[in-house]
């Protein structure tokens, strides 16, 4: 009789530590998600009265207590649309370049990493640079264009690495098709790889338009406004935001306890943001993998 | 005696039918080959033999398999203890990034065994019957990727030994290997069925002819013939048997 | 024609590639250079002057000791290494109880002349004075040049920039609020972001995993302001009843939100590290009678550690730059914290609160800056750490 004849004892107890862990971990993963809805139920309720056509379409009253957000909402669109302009058309190209030119070289490991640097730096030291070169020393002072462009840096990473990300996914073989065919690199770049690409890179982009939208600390120095009703003419004119009137209304407003409601009403409307974005990337990534898949 | 009883086997990967009414026995202390072209089925079945398909997502299987007279799909059956007894050597090396001593514990300390004389003396016995004793006894604190890849692949089959298991199952354990490893790995196996029932995938008919017993020929998911090696090799009954065998496709 | 339109799409790509390397560079040179400022600010409140006895032997005071003087702490020059002798403060207003009003003029026309025979006749005085009121031939020594020293904010016990006559810029009780906070979050975070990284990469379903999945896509997709709302309104208030406190906003009600807010992260890189065990590895260890929770931890966990690793440094990285969440429900107390049940202030929302307040190129603005490079410094540390570790693995 060797150790190995008496292991039925053993197999029950490794059995049961399997099952205590499995079902610990089951619990874990949906608390994980029982917290989701909770904070999600929770805004809904309580911002759901609030929202109305007024709310939407109307500016803060009486010490931002009454009235609604509209000044807010059109200053993040334009926030959005202003930081997208910079950063997509820079962030692809640079993520073209990244899998497409510089694949192996050192550079290439070097902007790699600082990507990633740049990407782990937080929304706070954005705020303070695009404060000192945009506002401060390029004169900009606080208004959309020295914001955009702040948030349009913060975003670059992101942009980035979905590109290449996107790019990296093509396989080799259709480059090789292209070029035997005696195209040149960018005609092959832009005439196969890209069109290729296209859904997965629009699937990211469209992710980082809602982060844009939810971030304040980048924003708060650059050009978010405390109160102002009206809307802006020019890109040197400031703007109010939701993520930044949020914070307002709720810490240091005139009157926070009356300014509740309007809280609730404007937090949800950032989650559904956040919730339309993630639904349409969904939808798009389903959308064009089916057509793939038909092809 | 029969170790291994399959009865009217079939299995499904998702829509796709891979084993059709396979019913095949292994007697003890033998060693079966299984041959075909790619895609026949012969890993599937080889894999339904310790329920290793039981990872693959969407698969599905009817009939019976009996190892020593128990039926391995009965509902109160136990993967893990099963797995003990039918042991299995894959077809590239795959030792764990820990000392090859570790290797070949792994299993007993996966099974609840705590004695360390007992451990000691299971590594040295197995890493003897892999023949591997001699070249590793000096580095057994040495990490196992330090080993050729034929030596990793006889550490495999030590650490599938050590917990002296009835059946070891390989898939084509030497395609990975020079001609020398696999002619080491070879000479194992004849050696090795002393102990042990062996079932061997291969995709080499002359390793076929070499060390099995018997042989079973699969075709797209059927066992087409199944006989004593020497009648498989010298005499098929059937056309697609001697078309395979003699490298008219595959 | 069609070879030099090439050449300048390349060199364009090259220019957008190399933009990330530029950004950096230039956060550093203008975070640095604002918050070298800091180091060339005067200690004394702009436009004040401090003057001293001419025999004393203390010739230099730091920020933190003059505070120190002026809140009375300390109180014999000794104490500084100086003579045997009481410290005697001397304010502008405290003036008329040396001199009457008529002896400073109607005009205070002759308070410089005063101020320097007071400075003259009393040998353990300190005097806090406007620059105006300083005689051309001051009988005394006046500390004006002094700059704020690195040891004042990188040692400094006190953060309070608007003390009077000498600001504090003390670094400790920001840094220590931020590492308690994030070490909290981590404290919590991990283990349940291990536990659901396992439960999505090896025993979920197919259809659970794509449940989840997008939630926690979700869960990060928030944005901290809203996370910060929801602390304020939710959690604020059920920590100060439970724990009985005086306020809800304490420490801990930071750790728990940034816990929400690091799981995503974590929890997806470290899936996607167990995903990468090669699947050989795996049945090999199932093969020999091992059960699915023994291949796990005994083989896929130590496999993956590398990237657990990454996932654990990369989700403190994130709690320690976050911002908005921490302000709203930390209470922003900048003092040095010694349980997660009281106010803290961390180094991001210091910067956050603060700078608005903080006049461009003033001792404020400069150390706000010294701080955001601080806080740059770290997460640029951790993102390196992060790079080494995966080239380890590799």
């Amino acid at each position: 009789m060797t150790p190995l004849d008496k292991t039925s004892k053993i197999d029950k107890r490794k059995r049961r530590s399997q099952f205590i862990a499995f079902t610990l971990f089951k619990l874990m993963s949906y608390s994980v998600v029982a917290m989701l809805i909770l904070i999600l139920g929770f805004i809904t309720t309580k911002g759901i009265g609030v929202i109305n056509w007024e709310f939407l379409t109307t500016a803060p009253q009486e010490g931002m207590t009454k009235g609604g957000i509209y000044p807010a909402i059109i200053g993040t669109l334009v926030l959005v649309l202003g930081s997208s302009l910079f950063s997509f058309p820079i962030g692809i190209m640079s993520g073209i370049y990244m899998n497409e030119y510089a694949t192996n070289s050192k550079l290439a490991a070097f902007i790699r990493v600082m990507t990633n640097n740049l990407s782990g730096v937080p929304s706070v030291v954005f705020g303070l640079f695009g404060m000192a070169l945009f506002v401060n020393t390029m004169g900009f002072g606080d208004s959309i264009l020295a914001g955009s462009l702040t948030l349009g840096l913060l975003s670059l990473p992101l942009v980035i690495r979905t590109t290449e990300e996107s790019l990296k996914a093509i396989d080799f073989s259709f480059r090789e098709g292209s070029l035997a065919l005696g195209a040149t690199k960018l005609q092959t770049i832009r005439k196969v790889i890209l069109p290729m690409a296209f859904p997965n890179i629009i699937t990211g982009l469209i992710l980082s338009i809602g982060r844009v939208s939810g971030e304040t600390a980048p924003i708060l120095f650059t050009v978010a406004a405390y109160f102002l009703p009206k809307l802006p003419h020019s890109i040197f004119d400031q703007v109010m935001a939701l993520p930044y009137h949020l914070y307002v209304i709720s810490t240091s407003g005139t009157d926070i306890e009356a300014s509740r409601g309007i809280a609730y009403g404007t937090a949800l409307v950032l989650i559904a943001i956040v919730l339309i974005v993630n639904l349409l990337a969904n939808f798009l990534r389903t959308f064009f993998s089916k057509r793939v898949k038909m092809n | 005696m029969l170790t291994v009883e399959a009865k009217n086997v079939d299995f499904y990967y998702s829509d796709f039918h891979a084993l059709k009414n396979i019913s095949l026995e292994v007697e003890k202390n033998k060693v079966v080959a299984f041959i075909g072209p790619s895609g026949c089925g012969k890993s599937t079945f080889l894999r339904i033999l310790n329920r290793m398909n039981d990872l693959i997502d969407g698969t599905r299987m009817t009939g019976s398999v009996l190892i020593e007279g128990e039926d391995i799909y009965a509902p109160n059956v136990r993967v893990d203890e099963l797995r003990k007894k039918v042991g299995m050597v894959f077809q590239k090396p795959n030792p764990f990034p820990k000392t090859i001593f570790e290797n070949i514990a792994y299993g007993l300390r996966v099974n609840g065994i705590k004695d360390n004389s007992f451990i000691e003396q299971r590594v040295e016995e197995s890493l003897k019957s892999a023949a591997l004793w001699d070249e590793v006894k000096d580095k057994l604190k040495k990490s196992a990727f330090a080993l050729s890849g034929g030596q990793q692949q006889r550490l495999c089959i030590a650490r599938a030994l050590a917990i002296s298991p009835k059946v070891v199952l390989m898939d084509e354990p030497a395609s990975a290997l020079d001609p020398i490893s696999t002619a080491k790995i070879e000479e194992l196996i004849y050696e090795l069925k002393k102990d042990y029932t062996i079932i061997i995938v291969t995709h080499n008919m002359q390793q076929a002819s070499r060390v099995s017993d018997k042989t079973a020929y699969f075709y797209l998911g059927e066992l087409i013939e199944y006989d004593d090696t020497t009648k498989i090799f010298t005499n098929p009954q059937k056309e697609s048997t001697q078309n395979y065998i003699t490298g008219r496709f595959g | 024609m069609k070879r030099f339109l090439e050449k300048l799409a390349e060199g364009a790509l090259l220019l957008s590639g190399s933009i990330t390397s530029i950004t950096i560079l230039l956060i550093v040179l203008f975070l640095f250079k604002e918050a070298s400022g800091l180091f060339r600010s005067p200690v004394i409140e702009e436009g004040y002057v401090i003057a001293l006895n001419k025999a004393n032997t203390v010739k230099s005071l730091s920020s933190y000791e003059i505070k120190e003087i002026f809140d009375g702490e300390i109180s014999n020059w000794a104490e500084l290494g100086g003579k045997d002798e009481a410290i005697e403060v001397v304010r502008l207003s405290d003036l008329t109880n040396y001199y009457t009003e008529e002896e400073l003029g109607a005009e205070f026309e002759n308070i410089p002349a005063k101020a320097s025979e007071l400075t003259a006749s009393h040998p353990g005085i300190v005097l806090f004075l406007p620059k105006q009121y300083l005689a051309k031939k001051f009988d005394g020594i006046t500390l004006d040049k002094e700059t704020i020293h690195p040891g004042d904010f990188f040692g400094g016990k006190e953060w309070y920039p608007t003390a009077s006559p000498s600001a504090q810029f003390g670094l400790l009780p920001l840094l220590l609020g931020t590492l308690w906070v994030s070490l909290g979050a981590i404290l919590l975070s991990l283990p349940f972001g291990i536990a659901v990284a396992v439960y999505l990469a090896e025993i979920a379903t197919m259809r659970v995993r794509n449940i989840l999945k997008p939630i926690i896509e979700l869960l990060a997709g928030i944005p901290s302001v809203v996370y910060g709302f929801f602390g304020l309104v939710v959690l604020v208030p059920f920590l100060q009843k439970i724990f009985q406190l005086p306020v809800g906003e304490t420490a801990l009600a930071g750790s728990v939100v940034l816990a929400i807010m690091a799981l995503p992260t974590i929890i997806t890189v470290a899936e996607d590290a167990m995903r990468t065990t090669p699947r050989a590895m795996k049945e090999a260890s199932l093969a020999l009678g091992a059960t699915h929770w023994q291949t796990i931890y005994k083989v896929i966990i130590p496999y993956s550690k590398s990237g657990i690793t990454s996932a654990a440094v990369l989700g403190i990285g994130r709690a320690i730059g976050e911002t908005m969440a921490v302000l709203m429900v930390t209470g922003n107390a900048a003092v040095i914290p010694h349980t997660l049940l009281e106010p803290v202030r961390t180094i991001p929302a210091t910067i956050a609160a603060e700078l608005g307040e903080a006049a461009s190129g003033s001792a404020h603005y400069q150390a706000l800056f010294a701080l955001g490079c601080i806080l740059f410094l770290i997460t640029m540390v951790l993102s390196i750490s992060v790079e080494f570790i995966s080239k380890k693995q590799k």
